[in-house]
């Protein structure tokens, strides 16, 4: 099953006094240029990566990562 | 640019500017079969210490340019990038590898196999580093 997964990190970061992406990625310890390819939805972050910038934010996974399924392609269907 | 996409940049670029010389001269001149071919020799550790004093150099200007990202670890997505890259330079050296060992002991020799191999696997390090820059242009692992 294919899908997209979406992030509010760049809403999470201007509520939490303009945190920059050096400084969120400073504390998970990641680059500021993968926080940008996260935010950008460009890399898929581990799930320990995913844990910690949700623990930074101090919200559940689910507020920061949401999963959106494709519809099924009916081509591909018997 | 991240540090890591610098770093790949000067590897690609010093393959480029040493080794086209180098394969060009060789190709435009084939070496002689007599041994030892010192001129032959001679230019091949020509090519080989410029790349290394360009390697060196260029690393060292790097680092002083970006001390602190320099000194940062690998995180999860540089250690993607370059296994990504690692598996398609794996393919081209293998490829070359196939080449130089399994046929052209029957077709060829001397120079002809010793260049091909050496030029397996700088084109195998430029595909990596290729892979590497293409990777952080487009923001993917």
């Amino acid at each position: 099953m294919s899908g997209v997964i979406h992030n509010k990190i760049r809403t999470l970061r201007f509520m939490h006094g303009e945190m920059s992406q050096a400084e969120l990625g400073l504390r998970i310890g990641l680059t500021r240029q993968t926080i940008a390819a996260i935010e950008a939805g460009k890399y898929a972050p581990s799930l320990e990566a995913a844990f910690r910038i949700a623990d930074v934010f101090n919200v559940p996974l689910a507020d920061v990562f949401e999963w959106h399924a494709s519809a099924p392609d009916s081509t591909t269907q018997g | 640019m991240p540090y890591r996409e610098k770093v790949a940049w000067l590897s690609l670029l010093s393959i480029l500017v040493v080794f086209i010389p180098y394969f060009t001269w060789s190709a435009m001149h084939p070496p002689g079969p007599e041994i030892p071919n010192l001129k032959q020799m001679a230019f091949y550790a020509v090519a080989s210490l410029s790349w290394a004093a360009i390697l060196g150099i260029g690393h060292l200007v790097l680092r002083s340019s970006s001390r602190v990202e320099a000194k940062l670890p690998m995180d999860e997505r540089d250690i993607a990038i370059a296994h990504k890259a690692r598996g398609y330079a794996y393919g081209v050296l293998i490829t070359g590898m196939i080449l130089v060992g399994g046929f052209m002991p029957f077709t060829n020799g001397g120079w002809e196999i010793a260049n091909t191999a050496f030029f397996m696997i700088v084109l195998a390090e430029a595909v990596f580093s290729a892979c590497i820059i293409r990777a952080y242009r487009r923001q993917h692992a």
